[in-house]
């Protein structure tokens, strides 16, 4: 266990001490997460709270276990041949490695964007609208509407407004990577989990696309995982740093970034290894 | 030297050197069978020969040159012939010389030393007709109604005789047709009244009606038919063959009359433009030697389609389980391999597995439970379309398969962990994200298949195609698509028209012409299912990834 007080608050944010949410300010409850790939332990023993409403980032070196972690939170892992999961991440009080639950609605709660834009060879309508359409939803006007909330959530709305239906793969790789997201928020998920969004896309597109995670968290609980520590700091109000499978340290940005505790965490984010 | 093997240069070539080789021999393999195919069409000279024997006699053989070859001299040893010493070798020509019922072969080889003159003058004539092959010779007088009038009135009485042979297909195909057929299954279903037990008097009272009122629309239409064949037969010909036999031949039996020697260029083309018409679009006369090959396209298309209605399915569901559902375990790797190997079954072993589990069992079966009434005559118990389009989709199978699971495996996993992540399932994945992306890649599937079962032959001949089919498998009468009748193939066409026929010469332009058919309704149905997965390309262009 970890026990980090913060020092400093961003401000305008609400008070949290990780180590002591109140039920209704968590989001998702990690519990003593173990996770094998055949034989070879790729995670252990994490343990962790992620705050509701707020954006949490997943640092550390390459193989560090941060993305088999954030996959873990939707259950992609079970897509893993030979991937064997202990202990339990809890979402609203219920296990979501609980045998009875259903995994698709638990990826309609808990969205994901990966690391390259997947737009689908549709049109960029038929993409932001594709989970409505897999919910059942084929009314065109309830389609519409949500689209078009779902694109302006994610500030594509002007740029992709007059040519809805043509094709996704006509997009930049920034306006794809946004389309990928308003295609996540369109069914209006509560957690929305982001796989190094942005280490495909220039500067630019990374930028737009941080300051989207800034208006998302209003919505959303987000989770983000980087391997760019100036994102990290940038982005996020809590940094969780993993090494080797473990959780070393995790606590709001600014303590973990100006006054580590742990002595690998200030080696990582002093940049002597990583 | 070493430098220029560096370079690249020799591989570039080699590999130039190969895709030249492919493309000169599809090209001169097209253009072989084109100039021979299409030559049959073309309405060449008709020549005169005075020819001088071995004997002293004079004689005058008419027709259209077809071959010439040289021979050694020796093989004319031991004729009487003549020939200057020391010559070596003799050239000879092939003649068509029609006229069947004069001659008994309407080929003929003329040695050329023998020929005194060959002329070819303006008044000799073709005459196609329905029965003994074509007629050369000279048109001594036209009779109409048994009065002789001018040769100027010839255009105007064919005109008539073949507006006549229209009515008179149409009645005897459609009108009399369907009466036999409406026959068939009255009688059928009395039968079937008969087996079941729930034959009453009443019922067959009304069969008897039924049939009766059947019978005397025959009766009715048979007159009609009657008096439209003495119309048609009121005129006739007299014309002269080359050793001066007079002949009449009635203008129903007149197909087409060509003075070919008076014709212009554009004539020439205009009859070889209707020849190929009607090539395509008649029905085969004189046991497939000649007439028109419509039946076996229709049949080669039919049964091609049906192989493509049911080998698609098939295919991409077992492509899509092994890719998708099947463990990766060694169970499937023997199932690949199996398909892989299936693939490389000789097509005849397909054939005789289609007759005897196809046919004879399942279809066997078929006709127990469902056609008691007509055997010991069987419905699908015996060859026929329907086995034949499964029969060739099995023999299809490996190739679609292998195409989808190829197109499945190129797939990035992005596209399915996207749509997963979604909320879809695997189920819902699959239909909207992966099959369509697919789709190009199962329209690949399916051209390869096309092309192979449209060439096939060796496994038809056991299924269900036959020389000569009386009806089309599509006709108008209910249910309209009738899978139990066997059909016509073109590769079969060919295979009989070659070299089942009793007059070979004669026929080996028909074979090149049929050939030629086949290659063109293969490429032209390849090149539709190109053009719909070059549309579905387009349509669910991948990234780059």
């Amino acid at each position: 266990m970890i026990t980090v007080t913060p020092r400093v608050q961003p401000d305008s944010q609400p008070i949290i001490d990780l180590n002591n949410l109140s039920p209704d300010q968590v989001a998702l409850n990690i519990n003593k997460l173990n996770l094998y790939y055949a034989e070879k332990q790729a995670l252990q023993d994490i343990t962790m709270s992620i705050p509701k409403g707020q954006v949490t980032a997943f640092i550390g070196p390459s193989g560090c276990g941060k993305s088999t972690l954030l996959r873990c939170i939707n259950r992609m892992n079970d897509l893993v041949d030979h991937c064997r999961i202990e202990g339990e991440i809890n979402l609203h009080g219920e296990n979501i490695y609980n045998k009875n639950v259903d995994v698709a609605q638990l990826r309609r709660k808990v969205g994901m964007v990966f690391q390259r834009p997947n737009p689908f060879p549709k049109t960029i309508y038929e993409n932001v609208v594709y989970g409505l359409r897999i919910m059942g939803e084929n009314n065109r006007r309830v389609l519409d509407v949500a689209a078009e909330k779902a694109l302006r959530s994610a500030a594509l709305w002007n740029e992709v407004k007059d040519r809805l239906n043509e094709s996704a793969l006509g997009l930049s790789g920034g306006q794809q990577q946004r389309l990928v997201i308003a295609r996540a928020i369109a069914i209006q998920p509560e957690v929305l989990l982001l796989d190094e969004p942005t280490s495909a896309l220039d500067p630019i597109s990374t930028l737009v696309i941080e300051e989207l995670i800034n208006d998302l968290k209003k919505k959303f609980t987000v989770v983000i995982v980087t391997h760019n520590m100036q994102q990290a700091a940038r982005v996020s109000d809590q940094t969780a740093f993993m090494y080797m499978g473990e959780l070393i340290e995790y606590s709001d940005t600014n303590t973990l970034f100006t006054t580590p505790v742990k002595k690998k965490t200030e080696d990582y984010i002093t940049g002597r290894y990583g | 030297m070493n430098t220029w093997f560096k370079s690249g240069s020799p591989w570039v070539w080699l590999s130039a050197g190969g895709v030249s080789i492919s493309l000169i021999s599809v090209i001169g393999l097209l253009a072989l069978i084109a100039s021979n195919g299409l030559s049959y069409f073309w309405p060449s000279p008709i020549y005169q020969f005075d020819l001088k024997d071995e004997l002293g006699n004079n004689s005058v053989v008419i027709g259209e040159i077809y071959d010439r070859e040289t021979i050694p001299a020796a093989q004319l040893a031991h004729t009487d012939i003549v020939l200057v010493p020391g010559v070596e070798t003799v050239e000879r020509l092939l003649i068509k010389t029609g006229n069947r019922e004069l001659v008994s072969l309407d080929f003929r080889w003329l040695l050329v030393p023998q020929i005194i003159e060959m002329t070819t003058p303006e008044d000799l004539v073709v005459i196609e007709r329905r029965t003994n092959g074509n007629f050369y010779g000279r048109i001594d007088k036209v009779i109409q109604a048994g009065e002789e009038v001018s040769l100027a009135q010839l255009p105007e009485l064919l005109e008539r005789v073949n507006g006549f042979q229209a009515d008179i297909d149409a009645l005897q195909k459609e009108n009399i047709g369907a009466i036999n057929y409406q026959l068939e299954r009255q009688r059928l279903k009395e039968r079937k009244h008969a087996l079941d037990n729930t034959l009453t008097t009443q019922l067959s009272q009304q069969f008897a009606a039924e049939n009766s009122q059947l019978e005397q629309d025959y009766q009715v239409l048979e007159k009609q038919l009657l008096a439209l064949r003495e119309e048609r037969a009121r005129d006739q010909l007299v014309v002269i063959a080359m050793d001066g036999q007079k002949l009449t031949i009635n203008f129903e039996q007149i197909l087409n009359l060509h003075f070919n020697n008076q014709m212009g260029t554009f004539a020439k083309i205009g009859v070889f433009l209707s020849q190929i018409g009607g090539f395509v679009s008649d029905d085969p006369r004189e046991a497939n030697t000649e007439g028109g090959v419509f039946p076996a396209i229709f049949g080669t298309v039919l049964m091609v389609l049906l192989m493509t209605v049911i080998v698609s399915p098939f295919g991409v569901v077992a492509a899509i389980y092994l890719h998708e559902y099947a463990g990766k375990n060694a169970l499937t790797k023997l199932l690949r391999i199996a398909v892989i190997n299936l693939a490389g079954v000789p097509s005849i072993v397909y054939g005789v597995f289609g007759l005897g589990f196809f046919v004879y069992m399942l279809g066997g079966s078929l006709d127990q439970l469902f056609y008691p009434e007509t055997l010991p005559s069987p419905t699908f118990g015996t060859p026929g379309v329907l086995w034949s389009a499964i029969t060739l989709a099995i023999l299809t199978l490996p190739v679609v398969i292998v195409s989808t699971e190829e197109g499945l495996s190129r797939i990035p996993s992005s596209m399915r962990l996207g749509s997963l992540a979604l909320g879809a399932t695997k189920i819902e994945t699959l239909w909207r994200i992966i099959l369509p992306i697919a789709s190009p890649a199962i329209m690949t599937g399916i051209i390869l298949a096309i092309a192979r079962a449209a060439g096939e032959v060796a496994p038809l001949m056991l299924v269900g195609v036959v020389k000569m089919a009386p009806n089309l498998p599509l006709d108008g009468n209910f249910p309209f698509l009738h899978l139990d009748r066997k059909f016509m193939h073109l590769g079969f066409h060919i295979y009989d028209v070659g070299f089942q026929s009793p007059n070979v010469e004669a026929a080996r332009p028909l074979v090149y012409a049929t050939a030629l058919l086949l290659v063109t309704i293969i490429v032209s149905l390849n090149m539709t299912a190109v053009s719909i997965r070059n549309k579905l390309r387009e349509k669910y262009k991948m990234l780059e990834h």
